[in-house]
């Protein structure tokens, strides 16, 4: 019996101490280049020209950034993306519940339909050209909502929450529908907060998609004051590597093309790293414990 | 201004073709093809007079709004705030508001047809400059009715060079060089072989002409100077750097048979001599692994902090920049072009330049809302006046003008372009608006090339050849052919690195053997018929003996 237990003792410290080794390693791949490119977005230009791997910079510099921010328009780019990733997540998540609620639905008409459709959608596109076309005749180009209709749809992210949608007891329901409760009373008072893990994550793929997207912009948008700040940042990074082929014979240049394409990386990413803490309380299970009794 | 900033080639494929030819079916009138679409008649405007630029008769009052496509997403898109382009804005009462892009966005403008006025692209030979026919005004009909003095200042061989097959010319590039421009020596080299100052008199300033003392002196670099690398070159990316033709150029390998015919350079006894010292040079360690995989801005960095010795340079003056850095952080030390590889049986250089081909190409399209102001603004940037706001601003405010012809920045701006690039770029942007670009304008004003490169482009004089002949000749895109030549064209680059590297003789020699017998797998013959069919073109179009 005791000897039972110190050898299960045993056991499970191995497994554990090999979990804690691997788990630590993969961490340790994962932050060393991320520090890399922080450490580097602050180092002269100087510094990074010697080459190699930076731990701790040699010299600090804040020259990238400025680079980068010298650009009054970058403010204006850094609006268009925060508006057009707040709006397009929060209709993109609403109107994908709606569509995912009516079709779990089993006395739904035509649901079968519906869903053919769907699925339809998840393997076939109609190519670039059509799409822009079609983009064309909607009177969409140039406009901000090209950001934001296109984007509200994805069959992908209705098939989880109608499947999230699926595990909510039917009880819950019926007891609602005899208190009274309508459709829409039921979807956004307890079919909305029962779901909200799959309502968090749906979200942050799509806001993680709309902050990162610049091909929309590439495609549809011609007009400088609708660039995101993705947009933007790219043509600074592509500017800075032109700069000698102006044959500019300027003195020291204090930048480097690498470091400001790392400070870039960092001013796009810090947004997404700063928000994911906030939404990790959604990210629980068991809502539904206690709801009804079987 | 070489080609080394080239976009890479993506080609357009059949998508856009089968969109052109769906436009000009269902497009207005829909002749498409040959005829040209009716030119509006100019009412009164102006009488167009061959002496004079249309734009100074030009009595239309309300500012003209142009959009003005540029495939590149690195062109800067400001209009009318700097020096140049004010003085362009007031000058043709225009306003251009530029696009930038990729491929992609030229397609979708194919695809939705509402086409800008003006489009420049930065590949003569991609299906969108092939089917200029099909969404393009003729050059010379606009010319003809709209600004006769266009002729004047557009170069005739340049214009026949892009004469498509209905006998009208589309596009008109910048830096297309002709034999004119070659014979009147003011076109600067843009390949030299470099080597830092302190490094060559450490050691004892040797000759490096022949095999023997190119090795022996990498070996002397690499004891003295054990921190830097002894031998660097352009940057490989997905061609060959400066290894391949520019290597070839250098040592001056033939461009032609004894015949007239294609000659694959490639495989050149003499640049063969050469490739095998450069392996034994990689073998000894004075060549490092990490210049095979280093991408553009890797180079650059090394140009710019001198890690490199000596340098095979193609593009010297898009070095510029990074040359002047390291002048300018080590004021006793400066790198200095000398005699590098020389033939093994004595063959001249014949160092290459932008050719008749020319870099960009512009376009006015077929949906030009005002296609008399659009071919006034080709004028004005081809025409000396626009060469010189361009390139040195306005006299007076920005530049004056020498005795002698030459011209040169006031010490203010000069002070401004050294201390404060970014604010000069801002401000004046001379040098910048390169459109209708061409080298001459370059050599009147000893200010717009950096002091680091002087040395190396005077080292080049009398050393170019143009290689005309050689411009365009290969396969008609969408040919069996041209898939070949593409395959045979990445087996080479990849072919001429696995060279450089062999471990030993024998590998050296079996990876050439691999490459031979791969030319012969792949149509070889056939391309070298083509190639040579087009050469005959070539010289013909050119008048070549």
């Amino acid at each position: 019996m005791n000897r039972k237990a110190i050898r299960e003792d045993l056991n499970s410290r191995v497994f554990n101490a090999f979990n804690i080794t691997l788990l630590v390693i993969i961490t340790l791949v994962i932050i060393i280049p991320l520090w890399n490119v922080i450490i580097s977005s602050l180092s002269s230009g100087q510094a990074l020209a010697e080459g190699g791997f930076i731990f701790w910079s040699p010299e600090f510099s804040l020259e990238n950034y400025r680079a980068v921010f010298q650009d009054d328009s970058i403010w204006q780019a850094f609006f268009i993306s925060v508006s057009k990733t707040v709006l397009g997540v929060a209709t993109h998540v609403f109107f994908c519940a709606m569509i995912g609620y009516a079709l779990s639905k089993q006395n739904l008409r035509g649901r079968k339909l519906y869903v053919a459709m769907g699925v339809i959608t998840m393997f076939f596109s109609g190519g670039m050209i059509p799409i822009y076309l079609l983009i064309k005749s909607l009177g969409l180009l140039n406009t901000f909502w090209v950001y934001i209709i296109p984007a509200l749809f994805s069959y992908y992210d209705v098939v989880i929450l109608m499947n999230f949608f699926r595990n909510v007891p039917d009880a819950l329901e019926e007891s609602a529908k005899i208190d009274g409760a309508g459709e829409w009373r039921i979807f956004l008072k307890i079919f909305i907060p029962l779901s909200m893990p799959a309502m968090a994550t749906i979200a942050l793929f799509n806001g993680v998609g709309q902050w990162n997207d610049f091909l929309t912009t590439k495609l549809y948008i011609t007009d400088q004051a609708l660039y995101p700040l993705q947009m933007k940042l790219y043509e600074i990074i592509v500017q800075s590597q032109t700069q000698s082929m102006q044959n500019a014979s300027s003195a020291v240049i204090e930048t480097t093309t690498k470091g400001v394409q790392l400070a870039t990386i960092v001013i796009t990413t810090l947004p997404i790293v700063v928000i994911y803490p906030l939404l990790q309380r959604y990210f629980i299970s068991g809502i539904m414990m206690g709801a009804v009794k079987e | 201004m070489s080609k080394v900033l080239r976009k890479k080639g993506v080609s357009l494929g059949a998508v856009l073709l089968a969109i052109m030819l769906t436009i000009t079916a269902c497009g207005s009138g829909g002749g498409g093809g040959s005829k040209s679409a009716a030119l509006p008649d100019l009412d009164g405007r102006y009488t167009p007079d061959p002496s004079t630029p249309a734009w100074k008769l030009d009595t239309k009052k309300e500012t003209t709004d142009l959009t003005w496509y540029v495939n590149a997403d690195w062109w800067n898109t400001d209009f009318g705030k700097d020096t140049v382009t004010k003085k362009i804005k007031e000058d043709l009462n225009i306003n251009i508001k530029f696009i930038t892009g990729d491929d992609t966005k030229l397609n979708t403008f194919f695809a939705g047809g509402d086409m800008p006025d003006i489009i420049t692209v930065f590949d003569s030979n991609s299906a969108v400059a092939q089917k200029a026919s099909t969404w393009a005004l003729p050059l010379n009909d606009l010319a003809e009715k709209y600004d006769p003095y266009f002729n004047q200042v557009a170069a005739k061989d340049t214009m026949n060079w892009f004469q498509q097959k209905d006998g009208k010319t589309y596009g008109y590039p910048d830096y297309s060089n002709t034999q004119a421009d070659y014979d009147s020596g003011t076109i600067p080299a843009k390949t030299a072989f470099i080597i830092r100052q302190d490094v060559y008199e450490a050691i004892g300033k040797p000759s490096m002409k022949t095999p023997e003392e190119f090795e022996s002196a990498m070996e002397k670099i690499k004891s003295q100077f054990p921190q830097l690398i002894p031998f660097g070159f352009n940057s490989i990316g997905t061609g060959t750097g400066s290894l391949g033709d520019v290597l070839q150029d250098y040592l001056g390998v033939p461009l032609e048979d004894k015949d007239g015919k294609f000659y694959n350079r490639n495989l050149d006894e003499d640049y063969l001599t050469w490739l095998k010292t450069l392996n034994t040079v990689y073998r000894n360690g004075d060549i490092s692994d990490d210049s095979f995989a280093d991408d553009g801005t890797a180079f650059e960095e090394k140009v710019k902090s001198g890690k490199y010795a000596t340098i095979m340079l193609d593009g010297v003056p898009q070095q510029g920049g990074n040359l002047q850095t390291f002048m300018t952080n080590n004021p006793e030390d400066k790198y200095i072009a000398v005699d590098g590889p020389q033939s093994t049986v004595g063959n001249q250089p014949t160092l290459n330049q932008s050719g008749i081909t020319g870099w960009m190409i512009n376009y006015i399209t077929k949906k030009a809302k005002d296609p008399a102001k659009a071919i006034q603004v080709f004028t004005y940037l081809l025409s000396d006046e626009g060469q010189a706001l361009v390139n040195f601003g306005i006299e007076g405010e920005t530049y004056k003008k020498n005795s002698d012809g030459t011209v040169e920045f006031l010490p203010a701006v000069k002070e401004l372009q050294l201390t404060n690039s970014d604010k000069f770029k801002k401000d004046y942007r001379m040098g910048e608006f390169i459109f209708f670009g061409h080298d001459r304008y370059k050599a009147l004003n000893k200010d717009s090339s950096p002091e680091a490169i002087k040395q190396m482009q005077e080292w080049g004089n009398g050393k170019l050849k143009p290689h005309f002949i050689l411009e365009n000749i290969n396969p008609d895109q969408g040919t069996a052919e041209a898939r070949s030549l593409s395959a045979i064209d990445t087996t080479w680059n990849t072919t001429l690195v696995s060279l450089i590297r062999s471990k030993t003789d024998d590998d050296f020699n079996k990876t050439l053997d691999a490459y031979k017998k791969f030319l012969d797998d792949n149509n070889w013959s056939k391309i070298v018929d083509i190639r040579s069919e087009k050469m005959q073109a070539n010289r013909e179009k050119l008048g070549i003996k």
